[in-house]
């Protein structure tokens, strides 16, 4: 997401943002805040997306399955007993099921595909059953587990994900058994005592390894009810197969285990209706385990603090999977914007380069522009950088005036600039009442109708200036962005921003440039038609980014702003976290607040109303919409990582990863940069992308909860309280202390 | 007892101890010539023909730098003052030659290398050795300060470090053979070293380990203080001293490749790995181990020869960091594919240990600080940090016989009268691990004052107790340089 990119370079008014916002010491208490939003919309989305992959089975999962082992601690009463064990007690009774009687169970559901079908047979044949349910199926469709009780079924813990049980501890037992009454619980609202345990067949197949958690279980104070009669209906024999099996001999009882979930289950239900009616001619009945047996229901109703603790489980689930099926969504959309967008970027810069570089390019009928034109550096503490601003400036090709205005500097930047006695550099000094002021100022005092404006940081090329001023020669042109590169790109963050401001300039702005909505100016190199700020008003300090305001209001007046890919100017990226934090967020923020305050345009008419209905809508999903559903491509990566399949995962990410690569590559190859620094792309994309989204976060944050106040009483602070107005940001960039502003 | 079985004994005493005055590494690099008209008249020319140049010359990671310094007379001398002052070490010592050696930055590496094999050998955590690779940060420091010991004659450095070495491995070696023998221990007949004459001749490796030093896998009732495998719970991470006198006598071979080919030197250890560690080719035996942890290792240890010399700075950062995430990666997918009966234990996936401890360590020397003193709040840990450093040799080879030793110990605590209760017990039972934890540090204490002191003799330094202060290291370095003279 190399969107947003560089603009201006200075990053002072961001401290001037802060110190209007608290002083020092409240900002260290108010920190955790600008986390807090962020951090906890995150941590909902990863606990949703856990609690999903959870009940769906895709993680802690255990697939184990223990082979049959010895059978010799089994009580031979058992063994040779009825399929439904007794052991509460201490006892050790096997029951088994009255002539006639026939008890259907089902096991692994509910399954909303077919559980239904199930039910409908049943229903239709009078006849009743028990369900095996599992805990994950029940959590995820709660109204099938209500609908068997109202129907007269009962219900049978199955675990609450199909474990093998001879596995598990006790402790991990318990947690099957509470996890699965609690899903039930939710689901209708009852207890039951029934269970059966997963894997498991006739009492006679019971082991060593087995028989400990029928036992245990029992003393719980469950009835284990086992099947003496199997269906087999999971292997799809075929119905008359099914039937066949599930058919006890000569009249016996039995309790019939089919399954109701897991797969195609269309053979069990048709299997069931004509099962049904032909037993039931025989004299069978089917009712469920109790009835047969002559006992008290196995429903236990539960009140209070229980059964809301099932309900809430099951709302978090169910909840779980919305959002997951949003997020999804979400990703959908966020995925075919950046394609789109890249495809876009692709397209028209490509455009743009073969445009402005076809051999009789001109600009317009003025071409070439050659008059002298006045740069504009405004400097607050700038007297590390100012001499090198400066000497750049006056070795350029261009004939120029330099007016650099000294914003109140303390470190004597004046004097070094005057100093310096080159010819045609002039100084202004004035109060400290920041950029936006000392910028009308040097309008104000400025002899030439084209007016450059720089950072009192930035290094020009000597061609720059004059590459800078060519557009000028199509008098539509107001105003002209030119290419701000890092300086500092060997360190890592600085590569980092080496490529977003590569891609961010080439690719971006030349696609803007295209389109008709340039976004910002770059404070660190751009031009201006004096006449045209005029037109608007000069510079404003209304937004924290006065640049992008001056740019959306010269757009509104029906003036071109276009890209001079030549005028190349040397910046230093922040080098600290901290100050990238700072200087990003108040690009983000500035952003939003210019286009807040550019909004009446949307409804306009003339070019005002071409740049609002276009320009703005495109910005503001690109700069402000898209990079908020960003984080998703991290949650999912994350969740893909955890709960699988990996591998894909991982390939999907390479391949985002590549498509960004390809379009990094491009912007590098347009600008003639060394390859080189796209090493760091991959690191890039997992740590430096998520920094900037949460910067745009905390934006967000702001400006949702009372930023325009704070806006309010910026406005004030930057021209009245004077001191305040550009902190020592600058210093501590450039200097040999690099010490974030308190 | 506890879980410290290791396939491969993870740990790294700081054998490579500062051996000189002064560790702050050699006078950096200038930034190259500044392709900047300005200051010396130089013409733009056709800097900018081709490709886009930072004007401001190469400033590389000097983030110390502000970017006029380079141009501006009057700021040269401004900084030079804030360098010398505040990141020393950086404008070569010629200039200040009387400014303390120690690289605080490096004796922290060290001392956490040391904690976390104490660590991981008591909880048996493999994550432990994903996250961070002692053994990779040890062998790297090691090599860095053999590099630099290496400006004096090799064999005089080579004799010098072994005797550094040996002594407190006999003090050990004769209290393990002494136990052993007791127990009936007899390497002409056990089954472990195969027997014979040369299981005979492999317990010499207890005075000089040119191998592994043998151990019985199991000797004893076990019933008694000493459980049956306590020999290669305390022997077994002796396989290190091994492969760091290995090491050390490769070492003027490995400098003089490195200085005529760099990167070939520093990559042919990996990729000897993904040879003989891969299972492609299978040396048996000793011999096998040898090469093996000589592979693995070897990259790290190499490594500390480009931090040396400057090398590593002269990559840019982006650049490091990016080969060493990216080659992380590949360990890690590597190790993904290759889990052994610990799961993520490195150190049962050779390649992915040598991949994932040489991108480790890039990063950590690339960003190399050279701390005169402990920043902020480690400078708490100040007395710790030196003391550990100090008694490194002493710490890795007694820790393990030491974590046994707490077994007993805590078992005391049965008899008390309130543990009488199950739950009490239980209690102790499930938290068991923790309390020897806390033990293990003050046991460490004990050993370090009962036979710390033979590191001393050993370097020809007047022996000392508890060597935790600047007092004693200065002492140290007196020494050291004696050392220098006489070895």
């Amino acid at each position: 997401m190399a969107s947003r990119s560089n603009r201006r370079r200075s990053s002072r008014a961001d401290g001037r943002s802060r110190r209007a916002a608290a002083p020092v010491n409240a900002r260290r208490v108010r920190l955790p805040m600008r986390w807090l939003l962020p951090a906890t919309l995150l941590l909902a989305v990863t606990a949703m997306l856990m609690l999903r992959g959870y009940v769906h089975s895709e993680i802690l999962a255990d697939y184990r399955i223990r082979s049959e082992t010895a059978a010799d601690r089994v009580p031979d009463e058992i063994i040779e007993g009825g399929p439904v064990i007794d052991t509460r007690g201490g006892k050790n009774a096997g029951l088994s099921v009255p002539r006639q009687r026939l008890v259907l169970t089902f096991d692994d559901g509910p399954d909303p595909m077919w559980t239904p079908k199930v039910l409908d047979v049943l229903k239709e044949h009078d006849a009743h059953a028990v369900f095996f349910i599992t805990g994950t199926m029940a959590s995820q469709y709660p109204d099938l587990v209500k609908r068997m009780v109202r129907e007269g079924h009962e219900i049978g813990l199955h675990t609450f994900n199909h474990p093998d049980l001879s596995y598990k501890s006790e402790s991990g037992l318990d947690w099957q058994l509470s996890q699965n009454q609690m899903a039930l619980e939710g689901a209708a609202g009852i207890r039951t005592s029934l269970f059966r345990p997963p894997y498991s067949s006739f009492p006679s197949s019971l082991d060593n390894a087995s028989w400990p958690v029928v036992e245990y279980v029992g003393s719980r104070g469950y009835l284990t009810v086992l099947n003496n009669t199997d269906s087999e209906d999971w292997k799809k024999p075929g119905v008359d197969e099914i039937i066949r099996r599930a058919t006890p001999k000569n009249g016996e009882g039995a309790i019939v285990l089919m399954h109701d979930s897991g797969g195609d289950r269309q053979q069990t239900v048709d299997a069931l209706d004509r099962f049904l009616p032909d037993l039931q001619a025989k004299g069978y009945k089917f009712q469920n385990l109790t009835e047969a047996l002559g006992a008290p229901s196995a429903h236990t109703p539960v009140t209070g603090a229980e059964l809301w603790k099932g309900r809430a489980w099951v709302f978090l689930v169910q909840a779980s999977d919305k959002v997951t099926g949003v997020l999804v969504v979400g990703l959908a959309i966020i995925g075919s914007l950046v394609l789109a967008r890249f495809g876009l970027m692709l397209l028209l810069s490509g455009a743009h380069a073969r445009r402005v570089r076809r051999k009789n390019f001109r600009w317009g009928p003025n071409a070439p522009v050659t008059e002298p034109v006045t740069v504009l550096v405004p400097a607050y503490n700038e007297a590390k950088c100012i001499e090198n601003t400066v000497r750049s400036l006056v070795v350029g090709d261009h004939p120029i005036e330099v007016l650099v205005i000294d914003d109140g500097s303390s470190d004597g930047t004046a004097r070094i600039v005057e100093d310096l006695n080159l010819p045609g550099v002039r100084v202004i000094r004035q109060l400290n009442a920041g950029k936006p002021a000392a910028l009308n100022r040097g309008l104000a005092n400025a002899r030439h109708d084209i007016v450059v404006m720089m950072d009192g940081d930035t290094v020009f090329e000597p061609s720059t200036v004059r590459e800078l001023v060519q557009p000028f020669a199509d008098p539509r042109v107001g105003a002209v962005a030119g290419n701000a590169k890092v300086g500092n790109k060997d360190s890592l963050i600085g590569a980092w921003q080496h490529i977003e401001y590569v891609m961010g300039f080439n690719l971006d702005r030349r696609m803007y440039d295209i389109l008709g909505c340039m976004p910002t100016i770059p404070g660190a190199v751009g031009a201006f038609r004096r006449s045209a700020l005029e037109r608007v008003g000069g510079m404003s300090d209304d937004t924290l980014a006065e640049d992008t305001d001056v740019t959306m209001a010269l757009h509104r007046d029906g003036w071109r702003v276009v890209y001079a890919e030549n005028a190349r100017a040397w910046t230093e990226a922040p080098e600290s976290v901290q100050q990238l934090w700072s200087q990003r967020y108040r690009w983000s923020y500035g952003t939003m607040q210019a286009i807040w305050k550019h909004r009446r345009a949307v409804v306009e008419r003339g070019p005002s109303g071409r740049f609002g209905r276009v320009g703005l809508p495109l910005v503001s999903l690109f700069m402000v919409v898209a990079p908020l559903l960003a984080p998703l491509i991290d949650v999912f990566l994350l969740y893909g990582l955890v709960f699988g399949p990996t591998q894909k995962t991982i390939g999907a990410w390479l391949g985002v990863l590549a498509v960004q690569a390809i379009c990094a590559a491009y912007a590098f190859r347009l600008d003639r940069e060394r390859m080189t620094h796209l090493v760091s792309l991959p690191l890039q994309q997992i740590l430096y992308r998520q920094l900037m989204y949460v910067v745009l976060l905390r934006s967000w944050t702001t400006a949702l909860t009372g930023g325009r106040l704070r806006w309010q009483k910026l406005r004030r602070t930057g021209v009245v309280e004077a001191p305040g107005a550009f902190p020592q940001q600058r210093t501590a960039d450039s200097g040999s202390e690099r010490r974030p502003v308190g | 007892m506890t879980a410290h079985e290791y396939g491969r004994a993870d740990g790294t005493p700081p054998l490579g101890m500062p051996a000189a005055p002064g560790s702050a590494p050699g006078p950096r690099p200038e930034p190259g010539p500044a392709p900047w008209p300005y200051g010396d008249g130089e013409p733009y020319g056709d800097t900018y023909a081709g490709t886009a140049v930072w004007p401001y010359g190469d400033r590389g990671q000097s983030q110390d730098r502000g970017p006029g310094e380079v141009r501006i007379p009057a700021q040269k001398t401004v900084t030079a003052e804030t360098a010398g002052g505040a990141s020393g070490g950086t404008t070569g010592e010629a200039e200040k030659p009387a400014r303390p050696g120690r690289d605080r930055y490096l004796d922290l590496l060290r001392s956490v290398a040391l904690v976390r094999v104490v660590a991981y050998h008591l909880f048996g955590w493999a994550w432990l050795t994903v996250l961070f690779p002692s053994m990779g940060v040890m062998f790297a420091l090691a090599g860095s300060l053999m590099a630099r010991s290496l400006e004096r004659p090799a064999l005089s450095v080579i004799r010098s470090r072994v005797r550094r070495l040996l002594p407190p491995l006999w003090v050990f070696g004769a209290l393990v053979m002494g136990l052993l023998f007791l127990q009936g221990w007899n390497p002409a007949k056990g089954p472990d070293t195969g027997g014979g004459f040369w299981s005979m001749v492999s317990v010499f490796n207890y005075l000089v380990p040119v191998g592994a030093p043998p151990y019985p896998v199991s000797i004893g009732s076990g019933a008694g203080l000493l459980e049956s495998t306590w020999a290669e719970q305390a022997a077994g991470p002796l396989w290190y001293l091994r492969a760091y006198l290995w090491f050390v006598v490769a070492s003027p071979l490995l400098l003089w490749a490195f200085r005529r080919a760099p990167w070939p030197t520093l990559l042919f250890p990996l990729a000897l790995t993904a040879v003989v560690g891969t299972g492609l080719v299978t040396i048996p035996g000793e011999t096998g181990d040898a090469v093996q942890d000589f592979a693995v290792y070897g990259s790290c240890w190499v490594l500390g020869f480009a931090h040396h010399n400057g090398m590593l700075k002269q990559i840019p950062r982006y650049a490091a960091v990016s080969g060493a995430s990216a080659l992380m990666a590949f360990g890690l997918w590597w190790a993904s594919g290759h889990l052994g009966p610990g799961g993520w234990n490195l150190n049962d996936i050779p390649l992915a240990q040598a991949t994932w401890s040489f991108g480790i360590v890039v990063i950590l020397l690339q960003y190399s600080p050279s701390w005169q003193k402990l920043p902020g709040r480690l400078a708490r840990w100040d007395k710790l940090v030196t003391l550990s450093n100090n008694r490194a040799v002493t710490i890795y080879l007694w820790h393990n016989l030491l974590i046994m030793a707490t077994v007993p110990i805590i078992d005391q605590v049965y008899g008390l009268p309130f543990m009488r209760s199950g739950t009490a017990s239980s209690w102790l039972s499930t938290t068991y691990v923790l309390w020897q934890f806390v033990l293990i540090w003050p046991l460490i204490g004990l050993a370090v004052l009962a036979v710390g002191w033979i590191e001393d003799l050993a370097a020809k330094r007047k022996p000392r107790l508890w060597p935790n202060g600047p007092n004693g290291s200065s002492r140290g370095r007196a020494g050291t340089r004696a050392d220098a003279h006489h070895g």
